[in-house]
């Protein structure tokens, strides 16, 4: 059973936000948004490391829970997928998500937050699979075609993985092996494990 | 003046709570009703629906010139298989290439056309599978922990990584929250139906006089009114934006989008008045409710509200159960208020963990204030007979202001009597 995952090795991101610039190009995402970036930690210290970080389309997402209009669901393959039409920008999600991933953007008056946005995993929205309507609000639908996210298939140094989580954790493991070092799966107990202790 | 003070119903024997029989099978009927919703509600915290499950299925309807069906097992092996083995390309570059010793590897299985998305209903065991990880899964797993960086991206919020908390509010929300404001509400209701339909309205016990004392001026009775026309609107939007998903997504989802769009815009748009009423109010009120020690008399006889017989305690012109609603209602309205205007300004200043905190504060409050104010409503209107006229007219019946706030009438009448 594919379930589909990120992992980013913090040993390899190198933070040239290619992930973040190709993820905007891709979708199209608008002014004020960005569904991926980049996070560096201990900046110019030793021991700097940087990680792209977007949804990371939770097991039990505690988004889809909050949500009180159901614009959030889940799919069979993991992805957390969101549906604009019946988005009321009350900004649950972005309270219950670990990650910071729902975006709003802030166009309306009194400072409400407008309409949600965020990493589909390149995977359109409830719109038919491919059409202009989906494009316009969620972006390309890469899945649908048999590919992965842009953002992870542009990474140059593969620090950013994407696909199934088997696959990429033995990716991982085997990278590990070879180098010697590795400090691990980033987010992923929060992410895909949340009842294991 | 007002219509129910005439001399014509002075006389009437109508004394005892009981005799008011309408108005107890009504009650009745409404207790049986809330009853079966609060076993609705007990049912819905226990019936295990609290995790996410994936409610859509994603499958290959066309692959090397065959149709599959939608539903068919094939369809969903298929989607697995060709992203999983998309997945391989990312490995080591000396395994997949682009590289000068190997050749371009091909790219797997690809669909025909488009894949499509289903609905589907037995998204359990996924969620429970996604749960469970081997040994070397394990082994790779960091604790999860609160994490902020710095971001080169101008975005609030772009610095963070991770925060576990978030898991935890979830719970807050989702399950403590509406849960117990729903269970509040609903009890809060049941309770009272049930008191009305046993003991029947608090009657004036020595009946109607024909007198009436003024009791509150017109300002104070606007406030009142535009307080609370705009706490109910506010209530109503809140349990929209609480469990509109539980009582409106059975009329589809696009009912539910337009409901909640709705309560999200009228939820503001209920909020000026309501904090303008809930300042006046503090300055207008505050000086009568301060806690004084007759209120410990009054508590202890239970406001002299469970029997028709004996003496009521006596009360100045708020007794302690006014006093009471008044303080939820400055107390418990301001937190709502600079809560909610901490929530309609994201980041001017506060952050995120204290908007979460805030979100919080203001589902909690706000579902347990308007438990408290359908008890307020209540015995303002059918729970106490001659109550509403004092928030409506403005005058009250003189045998009621006896009954409930004997200090007060005594006051009034020796200044009248002073005074003419």
């Amino acid at each position: 059973m594919t379930r589909l995952k990120f992992l980013c090795d913090t040993d390899r991101c190198i933070e040239c936000n290619a992930c973040a610039t190709s993820c905007k190009n891709e979708h199209d995402v608008p002014w004020g948004m960005v569904r991926r970036r980049v996070v560096t930690i201990n900046d110019g210290e030793p021991g700097e490391k940087s990680i792209a970080i977007s949804c990371m389309h939770c097991t039990d997402a505690p988004c889809v829970a909050v949500c009180p209009v159901s614009t959030l669901y889940q799919t069979d393959i993991g992805v957390v997928l969101h549906d604009k039409d019946t988005c009321i920008g009350c900004g649950y999600c972005f309270y219950a998500c670990p990650f910071g991933a729902p975006q709003f953007p802030r166009a309306t008056q009194f400072g409400t937050r407008g309409i949600m946005d965020k990493c589909t995993y390149c995977a359109g929205g409830p719109e038919e699979n491919g059409s202009e309507a989906e494009y316009s609000k969620y972006g390309a639908n890469r899945i649908a075609e048999g590919k992965l996210p842009i953002c992870a298939e542009v990474c140059s140094t593969r620090a950013l993985l994407a696909g199934d989580g088997d696959v990429v954790a033995e990716i991982y493991r085997e990278r590990v092996v070879a180098r010697g070092f590795g400090s691990g799966a980033w987010g992923w107990k929060t992410a895909y494990y949340p009842e294991q202790s | 003046m007002t219509d129910h003070a005439g001399p014509q119903k002075h006389d009437a024997v109508s004394h005892h709570g009981r005799d008011f029989k309408a108005y107890r099978i009504g009650a009745a009927i409404v207790a049986l009703i809330l009853a079966l919703a609060l076993a609705w509600q007990v049912f819905e915290i226990f019936d295990g629906d609290a995790r996410t499950v994936p409610e859509v299925r994603w499958g290959v309807t066309t692959y090397n010139g065959e149709d599959i069906g939608i539903q068919d097992t094939a369809s969903s092996l298929l989607t697995g298989t060709i992203l999983t083995d998309r997945t391989t390309f990312q490995a080591e570059r000396y395994q997949t290439g682009p590289s000068p010793e190997q050749n371009r590897p091909d790219y797997g299985v690809v669909p025909d056309t488009m894949m499509t998305n289903s609905p589907m209903d037995d998204g359990e065991k996924f969620t429970e599978s996604w749960a469970i990880f081997d040994d070397d899964t394990g082994a790779m797993l960091r604790e999860g922990q609160r994490i902020i960086g710095i971001s080169s991206l101008p975005y609030p919020n772009a610095e963070l990584f991770e925060r576990p908390f978030a898991r935890d509010w979830r719970l807050g929300i989702a399950d403590i929250a509406t849960h117990l404001g729903t269970l509040a509400i609903l009890g809060m209701g049941f309770i009272l139906a049930l008191f009305l339909a046993v003991r029947g309205r608090v009657p004036i016990a020595k009946g109607r006089s024909p007198r009436t004392v003024k009791r509150f001026t017109l300002f104070e009775r606007i406030t009142h009114w535009m307080t609370s026309v705009s706490f109910i609107g506010l209530a109503l939007t809140g349990i929209v934006l609480a469990v509109g998903k539980t009582l409106f997504l059975p009329f589809g989802e696009d009912v539910l989008g337009a409901v909640g769009w709705i309560s999200t815009w009228g939820h503001m748009m209920f909020f000026p008045p309501f904090a303008l009423g809930v300042v006046a109010m503090a300055v207008m009120w505050a000086p009568g409710n301060l806690p004084s020690k007759i209120d410990l008399n009054w508590i202890r006889k239970g406001g002299g509200m469970l029997s028709d017989e004996g003496p009521h305690p006596p009360a100045k012109k708020f007794n302690a159960g006014q006093k009471a609603i008044f303080w939820s209602a400055v107390l418990g309205g301001g937190l709502m208020v600079v809560t909610g205007v901490t929530l309609m300004f994201p980041y001017v200043w506060a952050d995120l963990g204290t908007l979460s905190w805030a979100m919080l504060i203001h589902a909690i409050v706000g579902l347990l204030l308007i438990s408290v104010f359908i008890g307020h409503v209540y015995i303002g209107t059918v729970g106490m007979e001659g109550a509403f006229w004092a928030m409506w007219s403005g005058r009250v019946d003189r045998n009621w202001a006896e009954q409930h706030h004997s200090i007060w009438l005594e006051r009034i009448e020796t200044h009248e009597r002073d005074g003419t």
